[in-house]
């Protein structure tokens, strides 16, 4: 049995076609329509549960409200201020997104497409302009780049201080796709090896592989359970990362 | 195993597109809806709370003020009480005095009555008794006429016992 194979085939995008668009061709893979059906879920069901008057969906409604007012009471604003509540909506929809990507990667045939690079790049890209903008618009485009050096570091400093300062901005989003990356893959990955050890010890003698069976199976459900949190876990730590660093560039003191 | 770690710039691209849509769609189709139904609420509970707020004051002070009219009420009702029984005092006093004013005069009307009731009598009695004397004494003259001396010394008794014991004395005053 060729591990790397099953790995590539279980963690990897299948890439089905693509399509030419000027300078970069568009693929159609399997993340695309996990995505896809992440997006659709976003687009569809949940403002029709928002809107829904109907007993039957109230409880999901709650689940829905209380996240987003979790998102703008405990995360946006007190990282962002109180204009920062005009970005709830922004930071929900990141959350939902994330969220839902991150589970759909745990239903059977689903696949993880927030553990393809190039999603959560993508993402990290969004968070890099949101983080920008924000900052220039509150502080113009001067005074922006004058306050990313931090107040206090004295003047002789500045011409050190301001290409690291320049830096770490590319570095924090950089990280923020690197974690979410890493973190999502590296359940399937675990799960992956803890189902392999079966086939290991199998081809030792088929009495160890049915020994390990059981041990192993176990520690996939708790692995998988393991998951369920991280999923829920890394989709706040990116909201609330980037809310952090987009409220460190609209208040820079 | 380098495909885990090449990112796809096509994806990437998929990726920016589907979620800048997404977060402009959303903002309009869904948190903008159920934050303004929250913001709603939290107006109409805030709302409320400070009708409830507003109308407990009006409680109290209304209570407030209906205790101070009571405890007024209260005073007026001990003050007229005290006027009442003091003007009920006075009242009897005054009565008594009367009665004891109007008893004095009646038993006065009554002393002068008897008084002069024993008076009459006693001169009814003294008429009587002369009248009586006088026919006593014609009996006693036709009786003894010839008997001249007892007739005199009749008189001379007579005389002897007025002289005394005068209270005796018929007629007087």
């Amino acid at each position: 049995m060729d591990l790397k194979a099953l790995l590539e085939h279980h963690v990897t995008d299948q890439i089905w076609a693509r399509i030419p668009f000027g300078p970069i061709d568009l693929p159609l893979s399997k993340h695309l329509l996990m995505m896809g059906i992440a997006s659709a879920i976003l687009l569809i069901v949940f403002p029709l549960i928002i809107r829904s008057r109907s007993a039957a969906l109230a409880p999901f409604r709650g689940m829905i409200e209380a996240t987003v007012l979790f998102l703008r009471d405990e995360v946006v604003v007190p990282n962002m201020g109180h204009k920062g509540a005009a970005y709830t909506g922004y930071f929900a929809t990141l959350f939902f997104f994330i969220l839902l990507m991150n589970l759909i990667g745990l239903v059977p045939y689903g696949a993880t497409a927030t553990g393809n690079l190039a999603v959560t790049g993508g993402l990290a890209l969004t968070t890099f302009v949101l983080i920008n903008f924000t900052g220039i618009r509150e502080q113009g485009l001067l005074g922006y780049f004058a306050h990313l050096v931090p107040k206090g570091v004295p003047l002789w400093l500045y011409p050190l201080m301001f290409p690291i300062e320049l830096l770490g901005l590319f570095i924090k989003t950089f990280a923020l796709c690197i974690r979410l990356f890493a973190n999502m893959i590296a359940g399937h990955i675990v799960i992956l090896v803890f189902i392999c050890f079966i086939f290991i010890f199998g081809a030792f003698s088929s009495i160890f592989g049915f020994l390990v069976a059981p041990v192993s199976i176990g520690l996939v459900l708790f692995t998988l359970l393991l998951e369920l949190l991280v999923a829920f876990l890394q989709a706040y730590i990116f909201v609330t990362l980037t809310a952090i660093f987009t409220g460190a560039a609209m208040h820079p003191h | 195993m380098e495909a885990l770690i090449k990112p796809e710039i096509g994806l990437m691209f998929w990726t920016i597109a589907c979620f800048v849509l997404l977060a402009l769609l959303l903002s309009r189709t869904a948190w903008r809806p159920l934050l303004q139904a929250v913001e709603e609420r939290e107006r109409a509970i805030k709302h409320d709370r400070h009708t409830a707020e507003t109308a407990r004051a009006e409680a109290e002070k209304l209570k407030a003020e209906l205790d101070a009219k009571l405890a007024e009420l209260k005073a007026e009702i001990s003050s007229r009480m005290d006027e009442a029984r003091l003007s009920a005092e006075r009242e009897k006093d005054l009565l008594i005095e009367e009665a004891r004013k109007s008893a004095g005069v009646i038993i006065e009307s009554s002393r002068r009555e008897i008084e002069a009731q024993k008076n009459e009598a006693a001169r009814d009695l003294k008429n009587k008794v002369a009248e009586l004397s006088v026919l006593a004494a014609e009996r006693i003259l036709l009786h003894q006429l010839d008997h001249r001396a007892n007739t005199d010394l009749a008189s001379k008794y007579l005389a002897e016992l007025e002289k005394e014991r005068p209270e005796l004395k018929l007629g007087g005053n």
